[in-house]
């Protein structure tokens, strides 16, 4: 039982599945039953109707076997043929006396099913082709569609467009913001004209304030990253150099240091920059003093 | 220290030389901010009788002295923790600033003076005779440190290290003694050993060289042990320890940079620059750095931005910048170099005493703009100078002058240099802030004028020859007596010049140097034609504050049609006029081109010019020799050609502002030429927009064709297609950047006819900041979109207002609705994507506070107070403050005030109490001759307190506290106090007041019990640290004090937990807050004191105030005060009151001796002879009042 169906595509199944019932009783009846569970009527008319069922699907394959689309009386046949029924049983179980008459099920409308989403209007058929052949699908599906506009270009209107876009997002977004968390406000009669995500302290106020937010640093990277590689390369290089005036220990120093750049210092390897917060920790001596 | 002084070599104030100190702090607590740790000071007496050992130390509590492994008396006594204590009335700012000058000397290391003295014990009396080392050990400890040292403790989850958490040494001159016992003075010079242990997630960083670190046994710290080879005065030593990132610089091994976590990348980019730094002092000095390695540290909350110490500078980390920042980049530079110039002056060589400050000062600030010469070139120096010029002569016209080498001797009584100022100048201590900063900018101006006089050739070789005496004196072993030769004074240097030179400068010195004051020129002219001459007339004002006298040459540079001409006039008294010869004949021949003064040959369009004179126009001191300003009159024509044709930008800039005052199409005209030149130094262009937007807004009705500016901004920085929208930004250029940003600020100053911004100008402002882009920029916009808004605070006019409506939405003007618009959208972003160094919300909230003042926008403190509480980046908090301030002054409110001084007092960040006290004094509620609601009683005396004893952990501070109470209420009392009571009598013909006899029981019970009671209160907390134990009397039994070791350790256990007053004796006085001793001490030993004192202050002679001291040698007032105070003291602590009674007796039997070297001690003054004082243990008792004795 469906308490809650409603629609009519629902109700339509409920009534044919209700007559089924019907006959399952009925024919229950007939066979001299008196009462029945149920479940077991349930189960029951849940066979036939896959049976009926079955022979609908099967019927169907025959005709269109044939290349038809509405079967016929000898599709039908065909079918119960093949699922193993005795077809001259059937005029005379037809015909039997006891059986007993069931009131056709209500009518209902069948069912619409929802249409797909036409777009645009089918071609009809050319002239050439018969008319039992089926439409043309829908245009988009195949139809090269043209631009009806020039993909803009002019430069003036990019820029206003992507000014325009950028101060929605930005203010969609701040909007959505300020509604989301606490705000302050300018006007103490009006909090929503010009709102104000409200100040809130940082633990650590400088890192926001000195580090390029992730969107700098992509820009960053994007613009010319090229260009910067090439920049710390020629730092390093020749400026070195320039240092020899400064003494010898400081020339070798920096040749040093080249060479652990080149070899690098994450191998473990031992560091030759003579720095003394780059020396190891010593272990403590045990030792007594007094 | 007098000149004389200096020629002899450098004599100590002290009976002792330090030669080396050991610094360990064994225990650094985050969580509580304490420290614990101990000092061992290697001296050797100078004289046979040394029995007390005078240190500086603040806020340090010591537990144990001991010399020579023997236990020592000490006496802890601090007279600036509270500056006037016994008269609770006084409340005159003149009587203030003497006793705390006073004060000041009382424990000046200078002088030979200190907080803590300590006596050398009986039993080393006989070694100390002959001379031989004492070694001075103190244990101390520091509890939540206010000043000296700041710790910087992120409030989050996680270890200290994982929290950023730091601390490190901060302060203003000399400062160490706030964080370990020392002699606090930059002439008392000696190796170093330095040991910290930490916890082994963090760096320790000191001075000179990281000789070893080691694990402690638990392997859970690591000490860091730092050796200091090169003698240093404490002042120079400092500290740093943090969670820090370590680079070691690519090019310069020896040098390491550290910086807080996360923050690598921008270290790497700012510090990339240093070694170019390095080598061009090296360059110039021919002289190798001088300490063997050299480090940088980059900290939060930083007290100043550059803080130079012996091979190592503490830097604000908001220093830090990506290659990205444009703006930031050559400030951070500046602040390197003027940290690596203080290297060498300043810490490597030191000073004789603070009369000699302004040698070190100028020679690190001159070299510094050498630096800046060759780095940004010769037009951004000379800017500078005249910026630097401007500023110092501004500064001396308003308050009166700035000394550079104050002499103070003799004693007299109109010895006082600086009478014109509301402090006193004898001390660092108590300069103004803004008058130090003035102080180092006049250093800098005089050694360039003594390079002007010299050459800078002779001038490099004099610095070379100090830094070799150095550099030899500091390889020498202590003995051999050389070490004062790190030492510069006044003397010394100005001997240096002449052997090297041969010149004579002492006009010179005499001129700017030991005299304060600045030369006012007025200069005007006319062209004689009959005789060909140009008859310049130069007047003087030197009547006005701050002014002096200029006689001596004077450079006058005249450009003729034939070329430019310098001629040098003699200024004399009596002569104003001066015939100038011309030398091209007034006809002039259209074709030629004019020779300018480089050299170059220009074509000019000469019709403007006057047919019958052939100057084009004249310069005074184009050179910028003199300590000066000059008001100088030519016709417009003649700025005009000056300002196009002079290649000086400085010329340009004077001409610039001149034009201000000639709103004319032609004025107009160069000044767009100007603007639209690309060789012109961007500065100069910048200044012409400034000056372009006052001449339009002066020429409003007769202005013809777009707003000024608008086309030329278009056709510089807007696309050839569409002129409204601005080009994607590329940065790559910075002179136009740096116009690009300018134009648009000076712009939305134009206003019509109405006196309204032109609506053209704000939609042209609106579509900038609509159509920026910055997504192909190299560089951020930050700084740009923060001018942007800076710019639609500028276009912002006062609200026409009827019957004082209150401010709605409703009616909101609309041009003011599309501006909040974009503050609100801006203000927003930054909540999502902060910009650096938050500038945006910087110019939003300063907009914001336009809006309100204007009235379009209800005045609300409350948006700015919540952005200035403490978690927002500083620049954020200090542009809510200012708004607070100016909300404060505006709305006349008492309740700002109130949260502004109480954050004064509380917030976290010395440089926030110190900037809040700064910006109220330029922008004061109320001034002292102003009626105003805000000016009462309760303020008055909460100011008083504040500047008496509420800043005593930071110099900076109270002098701040000086100022504003100096700009509030003037010198003498406030005026809206209630008259004073007629508690003294005062002899004006002796300028002395005696305390009226009368009144004196009812001023002891009144007058010290209750205050003493509410200091208690109220103080509490700012002076728990210290340890004062001076109730102990001078002679203390040393047992007494340290009756075993039991006692130490239980004492040591008290940091553990809060202490608790009245434990035992010793712990009594020591956890009881300062004030409470403070005031036992005086009462105790007051007459010591105050004789002290009175000798100080008469020989300032200040005004009457200063003769309350002698209230106090009235022998009747003195006695009985003494006894009450004891008595009621004692009383309170019961426990204690058999060991006074002890003590006063004691002290009695001693008087009789005493008494009999008091009269030698009359006569002499006590400056003359500073040595009687410490070097006999009879003078040192001796000064004590006969009254006592009887």
């Amino acid at each position: 039982g469906n308490k809650h169906a409603s629609t009519p595509a629902d109700n339509y199944y409920l009534a044919r599945r209700r007559t089924l019932q019907v006959v399952v009783s009925s024919l229950l009846t007939e066979a001299g039953f008196e009462s029945a569970e149920k479940a077991a009527v349930e189960t029951l008319t849940e066979m036939l109707q896959s049976y009926i069922s079955e022979i609908g699907r099967s019927a169907k394959s025959y005709c269109e076997h044939t290349a038809r689309t509405q079967p016929t009386l000898s599709d039908i046949m065909v079918t119960l043929v093949e699922m193993g029924f005795n077809v001259e049983t059937l005029p005379a179980y037809a015909k039997r006396s006891q059986r007993m008459v069931i009131t056709a099920p209500p009518v209902t409308n069948q069912p619409v099913t929802p249409k797909a989403l036409t777009a645009g209007q089918n071609k009809p058929h050319p002239s050439h082709i018969p008319g039992h052949f089926p439409e043309f699908p829908d245009p988009h599906t195949y139809i090269k569609t043209p631009t009806y506009r020039e993909p803009v270009s002019d430069y003036q209107v990019l820029r206003e467009k992507a000014a325009s876009q950028r101060r929605d997002v930005e203010r969609a977004l701040t909007r959505f913001m300020a509604k989301t968390g606490e705000t302050q406000s300018l006007f103490k009669d009006d909090v929503s004209t010009f709102p104000l995500i409200a100040a809130r302290p940082f633990t650590v106020p400088y890192l926001t304030a000195l580090l390029p937010s992730e969107l700098e640093m992509q820009q960053m990277e994007e613009t010319d990253s090229s260009e910067q590689d090439d920049q710390t390369d020629t730092e390093n290089l020749p400026l070195h150099m320039s240092t020899d005036d400064s003494g010898p220990e400081k020339e070798n120093a920096s040749v040093l240091q080249q060479n652990t750049s080149l070899s690098g210092s994450r191998n473990g390897e031992e560091n030759v920059i003579d720095n003394p917060y780059l020396r190891p920790v010593k272990k403590p001596k045990i030792r007594r003093k007094k | 220290m007098n000149r004389k002084k200096g020629d002899k070599g450098f004599e100590s104030p002290r009976p002792y030389k330090l030669t080396h100190q050991v610094v360990c702090i064994n225990n650094i607590n985050f969580q509580r901010k304490s420290v614990v740790g101990y000092v061992e000071l290697t001296i050797f007496p100078t004289v046979a009788n040394l029995n007390r050992i005078k240190l500086n130390s603040k806020q340090c509590r010591i537990y144990r002295v001991r010399i020579n492994d023997l236990e020592a008396a000490f006496i802890y006594n601090d007279p600036t923790l509270e500056v006037c204590h016994h008269d609770s009335k006084q409340r005159n700012l003149n009587y203030f600033s003497n006793a705390y000058a006073a004060a000041v000397s009382a424990v000046d290391p200078d002088a030979g003076n200190g907080e803590l003295c300590i006596k050398v014990p009986s039993e080393l009396w006989k070694h100390v005779d002959e001379l031989k080392v004492l070694k001075v050990h103190i244990n101390f400890s520091l509890d939540q440190p206010k000043g000296g040292l700041h710790f910087v403790v992120p409030n989050m989850e996680g270890s200290m290290a994982e929290r950023g958490a730091h601390v490190f040494s901060c302060g203003y001159q000399n400062s160490t003694r706030f964080w370990f016992p020392c002699v606090d003075s930059y002439s008392e010079l000696c190796t170093w050993k330095l040991e910290y242990t930490v916890d082994a997630a963090m760096v320790a960083v000191s001075n000179g060289d990281l000789v070893e670190t080691v694990y402690t046994h638990d392997m859970r710290k690591k000490t860091f042990h730092y050796m200091l080879t090169i003698p240093t005065a404490a002042s120079n030593i400092s500290l740093a320890i943090g969670p820090f990132e370590i680079l070691v610089d690519p090019y310069m091994h020896e040098v390491t940079h550290f910086c807080l976590p996360q923050l690598l990348p921008l270290l790497k980019h700012t510090t990339s620059y240093l070694h170019e730094v390095f080598e061009f002092y090296e360059e110039i000095l021919t002289c190798r750095y001088p300490y063997s390695c050299f480090k940088t540290v980059f900290i939060d909350e930083a007290y100043v931005e550059v803080a130079a110490y012996a091979s190592m500078s503490i830097f604000s980390t908001n220093l830090l910048h990506s290659a990205m920042i444009i703006d930031e980049t050559p400030l951070t530079r500046r602040c390197l170099a003027q940290a690596l110039a203080q290297q060498f002056f300043g810490c490597f060589i030191s000073r004789m005493s603070w009369s000699d400050e302004w040698v070190l000062k100028g020679i690190s600030g001159y070299i510094y703009g050498l630096w800046m010469k060759k780095t940004f070139g010769v037009n951004e120096y000379r800017h500078w100078i005249k910026q630097e010029l401007d500023q110092i002569v501004a500064y001396e016209l308003k308050t009166g002058g700035v000394l550079l080498h104050p002499i103070f001797g003799g004693g007299k009584e109109k010895d006082n240099p600086a009478s014109h100022l509301h402090f006193s100048i004898k001390h660092p201590h108590t300069l103004s802030w803004e008058y130090y900063t003035m102080f180092q900018c006049k250093a800098h101006l005089v050694m360039r004028l003594i390079e002007n006089r010299i050459s800078m050739e002779f001038m490099l070789q004099v610095f070379n020859k100090l830094l070799s005496l150095a550099s030899t004196a500091s390889s020498q072993k202590f003995q051999s007596h050389m070490w004062s030769q790190m030492l510069v004074s006044t003397s010394g240097f100005l001997k240096s010049i002449s052997n090297v030179s041969g010149k004579d400068i002492q006009p010179l010195i005499k001129q700017w140097v030991d005299q304060s004051g600045v030369v006012k020129f007025y200069g005007s002219f006319a062209f004689n034609r009959k005789r060909n001459v140009l008859e310049l007339e130069i007047k003087q004002d030197y009547t006005s504050p701050g002014t002096q006298k200029y006689v001596g040459p004077l450079k006058v540079t005249v450009q003729e049609l034939d070329g430019s001409f310098n001629h040098t006039l003699q200024i004399e008294e009596n002569s104003l006029k001066h015939d100038i010869p011309c030398h091209s004949k007034s006809r002039r021949n259209k074709k030629k081109k004019i020779p300018l003064m480089n050299g170059e040959e220009v074509d000019m369009d000469l019709s403007a010019m006057d047919a019958d004179s052939p100057l084009l126009w004249i310069r005074i001191d184009p050179d910028m020799s003199v300590l000066r300003k000059v008001e100088f009159e030519q016709s417009d024509f003649m700025w005009q050609y000056q300002l196009r044709y002079e290649r000086d930008v400085v010329a340009q800039e004077e001409a610039i502002l001149a034009l201000e005052k000639f709103p004319t199409p032609a004025s107009r005209l160069a000044l767009t030429d100007i603007l639209e030149q690309e060789q012109c130094f961007y500065r100069v262009r910048m200044l012409a927009c400034f000056c372009l937007a006052k001449i339009a807004n002066s020429m409003v009705s007769t202005w013809t064709g777009p707003p000024a500016m608008k086309s030329l901004f278009t056709r510089m920085f807007c696309c050839k297609t569409c002129p409204n929208i601005v080009k994607t930004n590329n940065f790559m250029n910075f002179q136009s950047y740096f116009l690009q940003k300018t134009m648009p600020v000076a712009m939305a100053l134009l206003r019509d006819v109405h006196n309204l911004c032109p609506k053209e100008v704000l939609m042209f402002i609106l579509d900038l900041i609509k159509y920026n882009d910055n997504r192909k920029n190299k560089f951020s916009d930050n700084y740009y979109r923060a001018e942007l808004i800076d710019a639609l605070a500028n276009s912002v006019t006062p609200a026409v207002s009827v019957n004082n409506e209150v401010r709605t939405l409703d009616n909101l003007n609309p041009d003011v609705r599309l501006i909040l618009e974009e503050i609100t959208r801006f203000l927003n972003m930054e909540k999502l994507l902060p910009s650096y160094r938050h500038t945006i919300t910087v110019s939003c909230l300063k907009a914001i506070r336009v809006l309100q003042k204007n009235g379009h926008v209800p005045s609300d403190p409350a948006l700015f107070k919540s952005y200035a509480e403490y978690g927002h980046f500083i620049d954020v908090r200090i542009a809510a403050l200012e708004a607070v301030v100016d909300y404060t002054k505006v709305d006349r409110s008492y309740e700002e005030l109130q949260w502004l001084l109480t954050m004064v007092q509380n917030d976290p960040v010395p440089y926030i109490r110190h900037k809040i006290l700064d910006m109220l004094t330029k922008n004061p509620p109320f001034t002292k001759n102003m009626e105003s609601p805000l000016c009462n009683e309760a303020l008055v005396d909460q100011l008083w307190k504040l500047m008496n004893s509420g800043t005593s952990h930071d110099w900076r501070l109270r002098c701040g506290a000086v100022d504003l109470y100096f700009t509030l209420f003037g010198l003498s009392r406030p005026s809206c106090l209630p008259l004073p009571e007629l508690g003294l009598v005062l002899n004006l013909k002796e300028k002395k007041a005696v305390l009226n006899p009368t009144i004196i029981p009812e001023s002891v019970a009144n007058n010290q019990e209750p205050v003493n009671s509410t200091n208690n209160h109220g103080q509490s907390v700012g002076f728990q640290n210290t340890f004062s134990n001076s109730q102990e009397e001078e002679e203390i039994d040393m047992d007494t004090v340290h009756d075993s070791q039991a006692f130490i350790y239980h004492h040591l256990n008290m940091l553990e937990r809060p202490s608790t007053p009245g434990m035992s004796k010793f712990i009594a006085s020591s956890t009881r807050m300062a004030p409470v001793p403070q005031r036992i001490i005086y009462l105790d030993i007051s007459p010591t004191k105050k004789y002290e004192w009175q000798v100080e202050l008469r020989g300032h002679g200040s005004g009457k105030e200063q003769s309350l001291g002698e209230v106090n040698m009235h022998p009747v007032s003195a006695a009985p005060l003494s006894v009450f105070s004891k008595e009621s003291n004692s009383s309170k602590h019961s426990d204690h009151h058999h060991h006074h009674h002890h003590e006063h007796k004691k002290k009695k039997k001693k008087h009789k001796h005493k008494h009999k070297h008091k009269h030698k001690h009359d006569n002499k003054e006590k400056e003359k002879d500073p040595f009687a004082f410490s070097n006999s243990p009879a003078s040192a008792r001796s000064i004590r009042s006969p009254s006592l004795s009887d």
